[in-house]
């Protein structure tokens, strides 16, 4: 009996193999986009408890230059003669690619690295490599991860072109854990590559109390042994990443549910009789809603399987966008190779069968409930259509203000994207009522006389059910499209702006050796006039903790052109200028960016104390500076005063102004400075122009809202999978009816219209709310959201132009989604022609 | 008229090919009424379709007012339906979102043929009058029927097609309707062709005729 009622019930999949694909389809992406996401957020966890091993060897401290300065080769060559085996040298440095790629390389000792290496993890690391000798000899090996070696087309054995024309070791293309976007290398290769004797820093594994102790005894009063807290800032500071991604990826499988609803909402049109009929048979309610359970529960099994493998492949595939997207932001890098958590399926199996319960079991019970007869009539049809309208019209005002409340008290990322969630739910709930509203709107704007006009337009009635959630679904990911759209788009151009000012000098020499200094004192001193240099900027910086937080004290020179021009977002006194004047005349004022105050709560004018060489030592905050782009906290203060607190400070690069090119023929301004840097031993590698730093900048911006416009045109694909399986169901359902009309002599022409004007006016009035819609949702974004997780502000920047080009790009959609569906009812026309008449 | 010449039309199907029409020929004067009897499967609502150029014939020729309908592509066809032909059938669908009294005038407009006169008389006669603001599906199924009726007759078509119009109403309503339908095709100046199994509604019309093994007879 009960194989018979299930039987029963699933055979309509049989004869409608395309509901039951296009259910399949809405499941798969819905739940694929959700988990794609859960995987790499989870991949991503798991790679931060990774972040402080390098080649498989925990580094759980640093040996740094208290100053910055590097360490020499002696210093390191004494450690291993005290027995220390858990140490390895690191040079770590970025090199940049012809076309203004940034890319970064890291160094070790690889030989010692290997020697204390138990075993297996000898086997794992240097699996693979026949004779692992060319890693630490001429002309040694650049080990490129097969992710960067794709991007630079490079084959085993090639050699990378820098920029400026210096060449990588060849290429040893092989994916190591951690490695990131990184290049390894010898660490001799690193000397070569960089033209230094000194090692950046200094990695150390596990550490005995005794160890400990004589470490810190043996080390140079320059030297610093600094616990490594990688793993714990990463984690903090990826947070809201991560948050944003959740958040799209939510949306993705409720956009992914409306096509789910949609196939529902047929496959219960086609089996109200196979229900009736049941019914009438005398099965009990009882037993049809265990049979409709056990359906659910094979549709989720189902659904969560083909989402879960469709979630890896598009983790595969959003993977590269997120590890961009991370080291720009973080530094954070993760591995190349994702796997899938036991508990992100049984997860996904959690949330498909929920969804299915409410998109598939709900309204298959409510059916059940009408009366044993009137489920098939079409005036209780009619009916149910308008309430169930105006329920969901009802039911988006709790969440409205639900919204409302949220929004008044909104103080996390996670609040923020409840708000979000109610708010584009109500909207959508409120969709239908709209597109009564405007139907009605446009039959009013038909002249009464034009009988065959008024018939194409109140036909939207019909196709209203249809097309619902459809339109619900293209009105989410339209709002979406928009709203993520201008948060990136107000974020470019407050970012390029904010380098505009910020990187305002003509070159920027990052050589931390006393070379510049001198080359700077030469052209600078006092009686005479330099070719070529026309100002200079020094700036020192030192490294603290701040509320536990990794924080930068920067020391500026207080009347250099950048510094005059700081951009300031928030500034005591009248003018911006007057915040500047009394930090540049007070030493005990101190400029905050934007993230302490958002992030860190500090407060305009509020006195902080700092720990200094000294003891602590008050500042008052005279403005908050922005500071896109910075995940970290950061301070100015003047370089005397950097200077004369922190005995360790550090140089965070020179920036140079030029003069003017003279009239005459003579070498230009560049020229001269370029000969005058390479007299006085500065690398090419030492410093970069203008142009490249912001090639380089807007390049990072781009890669890193790369994961964000993918997340939103796999939105916008769903939405049109669900337009298209709304189209070819009405095609299925209305086909006797179009048939008729075709007796009747309409052509052609005037059933492609028929199809057309509703669906059209639909998408415009689901277009046209999406654009408001879409502007709330990036000023909250903007001035809400980006604040709370990021603790950037920056003016919203709306244009009409991206709006268009969506309306464009849905007509596109819409045509498309048309021309597929009047093929089917081409090919299926003539049969129903011949059945016309017949009593269904 | 309407002259048809050893039409032939099989279908394939499961068990093979079955052959509904074999070599039918018949012909209809203008503003005549044909009664179409014949068993349950025996090709009558195949022949309206034909007649209707719903369907294709294998063979054979059907005219239609001087038209060879073979020779028609499918816009001439459904050109030819809605200035020419109406078809009535059993189970009509009304366009569910116009009121009734747009049902009754869409296919008029569709062809742009309005006589106010004949209009009035249709609504009078099929008793629709109080119904005219309604929507299809508050109408009972035989008010539904009238106003299908309504909307067949009102650019008075040269052919009417019926496909058992009555065969979903009780015998009682289906005589009153059928009197009315006869006389208000009568009065459209049209020609009735109608399928029916009822020696009693037969007596409405001029003639009869008897579908057996794919051919037409008298009766
Ligand atoms: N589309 C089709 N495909 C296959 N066979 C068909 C098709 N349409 C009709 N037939 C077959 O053609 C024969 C005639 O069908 P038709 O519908 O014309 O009969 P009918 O005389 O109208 O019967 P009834 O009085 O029951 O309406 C039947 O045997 C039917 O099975
Ligand atoms: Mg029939």
């Amino acid at each position: 009996m009960k194989q018979a009622i299930l039987k029963a019930l699933l055979s309509h999949y049989w004869r409608h193999p395309w509901q039951a694909l296009f259910l399949l389809l809405g499941l798969t992406a819905g739940v694929g986009l959700w988990s794609a996401v859960q995987i790499i957020n989870h991949h991503a966890e798991v790679s931060y408890a990774q972040a402080d091993s390098l080649l498989g060897v925990q580094a759980n401290y640093w040996i740094r230059n208290r100053s910055e300065q590097g360490i020499a080769q002696a210093d390191y060559i004494e450690l291993r003669r005290a027995g220390f085996r858990q140490i390895f040298p690191v040079i770590e440095g970025q090199v940049i690619t012809p076309d203004g790629q940034l890319i970064s390389i890291i160094a070790t000792d690889l030989l010692a690295l290997r020697q204390s290496m138990p075993e297996e993890t000898v086997d794992q690391t240097f699996n693979g490599i026949d004779n692992w000798l060319q890693l630490v000899q001429k002309p040694y090996r650049a080990w490129v991860p097969q992710q960067l070696a794709d991007e630079f087309a490079l084959i085993q054995g090639d050699q990378l072109q820098l920029r400026d024309g210096r060449q990588l070791p060849p290429a040893l293309i092989q994916a190591q854990t951690q490695q990131g976007r990184r290049i390894f290398m010898d660490i001799s290769a690193a000397f070569t590559l960089f033209d230094t004797d000194q090692f950046n820093y200094i990695t150390v594994g596990q550490l005995t109390t005794e160890q400990f102790d004589l470490l810190t005894s043996l080390l140079p009063d320059s030297l610093a042994l600094v616990q490594n807290q990688q793993q714990l800032d990463l984690s903090e500071l990826t947070q809201s990443l991560h948050t944003h991604l959740s958040a799209m990826s939510l949306l993705s499988f409720a956009v992914g549910l409306f096509i789910v609803f949609n196939a529902v909402r047929f496959s219960l049109w086609h089996r109200r009789e196979t229900l009736m009929n049941l019914r009438l048979m005398g099965v009990s309610v009882k037993a049809l809603i265990s049979a409709i359970l056990f359906e659910t529960l094979i549709w989720s099994l189902i659904g969560t399987v083909s989402g879960v493998i469709c979630g890896l492949t598009i983790g595969n595939w959003l993977l590269p966008g997120l590890s961009q997207s991370l080291f720009n932001l973080y530094g954070a890098t993760i591995d190349a190779v994702i796997a899938l958590q036991s508990e992100t399926l049984l997860l996904a199996w959690g949330i498909t069968l929920v969804g299915l319960l409410w998109a598939l079991a709900w309204p298959m019970y409510l059916q059940l409930k009408h009366d044993v007869l009137d489920a098939n009539s079409p005036t209780l049809r009619h009916q149910a259509e308008n309430s169930s309208r105006q329920q969901l019209a009802l039911f988006s005002l709790p969440l409205l203000i639900m919204a409302f409340i949220l929004f008044q008290t909104m103080e996390t990322a996670v609040a923020g994207f409840a708000l979000l969630g109610l708010l584009l739910f109500a909207a959508a709930w409120l969709l239908p009522t709209l597109l009564a509203l405007g139907l009605k709107f446009a039959q009013a704007c038909v002249p009464k006389q034009r009988l065959i006009g008024r018939w194409m337009v109140s036909d939207g009635w019909s196709q209203m059910p249809a097309f619902r959630s459809a339109m619900m679904a293209l009105l989410l990911a339209m709002t979406a499209n928009l709203g993520v759209g201008t948060l990136v788009d107000s974020f470019r151009s407050a970012f390029i702006g904010w380098l505009e000012v910020r990187q305002n000098a003509d070159i920027y020499v990052n050589s931390s050796q006393s070379n510049i200094v001198q080359l700077l004192e030469s052209e600078q001193a006092p009686g005479k006039t330099s070719l070529w240099l026309a100002d200079s900027h020094r700036q020192i910086g030192i490294t603290t903790r701040w509320q536990d937080q990794p924080t930068l004290v920067n020391g500026a020179d207080t009347r250099a052109p950048d510094s005059l021009r700081f951009p300031l977002a928030q500034w005591l006194g009248d003018t911006p200028d007057d915040a500047l004047a009394l930090w540049r005349d007070n030493s005990n004022y101190i400029l905050a960016n934007e993230q302490l105050h958002y992030l860190g709560g500090l407060k305009l004018g509020q006195t902080i104390q700092l720990d200094t060489d000294q003891g602590p030592v008050d500042y008052q905050v005279v403005g908050f500076f922005y500071d896109y782009g910075n995940p970290k906290f950061q301070f100015y203060l003047s370089y005397e005063e950097v200077a004369k607190r922190w005995k360790y400070h550090y140089s965070r690069g020179t920036a140079l102004w030029l003069k003017p090119d003279s009239t005459s023929n003579g070498p230009s301004s560049r020229q001269q400075a370029e000969k005058s840097f390479l007299a006085n031993g500065i690398n090419r590698a030492d410093w970069i122009s203008q142009d490249e730093i912001r090639t380089l900048s807007v390049n990072i911006f781009e890669r890193t809202f790369a994961i964000t416009a993918a997340m939103n045109s796999l939105t916008l694909i769903v939405a049109a999978i669900a337009l298209l399986a709304s189209l070819l169901a009405i095609m299925q359902e209305r086909l006797p009816e179009f048939a008729q009309w075709r007796a009747l002599g309409v052509n052609t022409r005037e059933q492609f219209l028929i199809i057309c004007s509703p669906l059209l006016i639909f998408v415009v009035i689901a277009w046209l709310l999406a654009i408001p819609l879409g502007a709330v949702l990036s000023w909250l974004l903007i001035q809400k959201l980006n604040i709370v997780s990021f603790g950037w502000s920056m003016p919203m920047l709306w244009k009409m132009a991206p709006a268009w080009q969506l309306g464009g790009l849905v007509l596109v959609i819409v045509i498309v989604t048309l021309l597929l569906s009047l093929l089917q009812l081409r090919r299926r026309l003539p049969d129903a022609l011949a059945e016309l008449g017949e009593l269904s | 008229m309407l002259s048809i010449k050893n039409l032939y039309k099989s279908f394939g199907q499961p068990g093979g090919e079955v052959c509904v029409l074999d070599g039918l020929s018949f012909t209809m004067q203008a503003a005549s009424s044909v009664a179409l009897l014949g068993e349950s499967g025996s090709g009558k609502s195949t022949l309206l379709h034909l007649i209707a150029g719903l369907d294709k014939s294998q063979s054979g020729d059907i005219e239609f007012s001087g038209k060879q309908l073979s020779t028609l592509n499918e816009s001439a066809l459904a050109n030819m339906r809605r200035h020419q032909i109406s078809l009535v059938f059993q189970q009509f669908h009304l366009i569910s979102t116009l009121s009734v009294f747009d049902n009754i005038r869409f296919q008029a407009a569709l062809c742009q043929r309005f006589d106010n006169a004949f209009e009035t008389q249709l609504i009078d006669r099929l008793g629709l009058s109080s119904l005219l603001k309604k929507l299809p599906h508050q109408l009972s199924r035989g008010q539904q029927q009238r106003v299908a009726i309504a909307r067949a007759l009102l650019h008075k078509p040269k052919l009417v097609l019926a496909d058992e119009p009555t065969g979903n109403l009780d015998e009682q309503s289906s005589l009153e309707v059928m009197a009315v339908f006869t006389d208000l095709v009568k009065s459209a100046g049209s020609s009735l062709l109608m399928v029916t199994h009822s020696k009693e509604m037969a007596t409405f019309m001029q003639r009869s005729v008897l579908l057996h093994n794919g051919r037409l007879s008298d009766i």
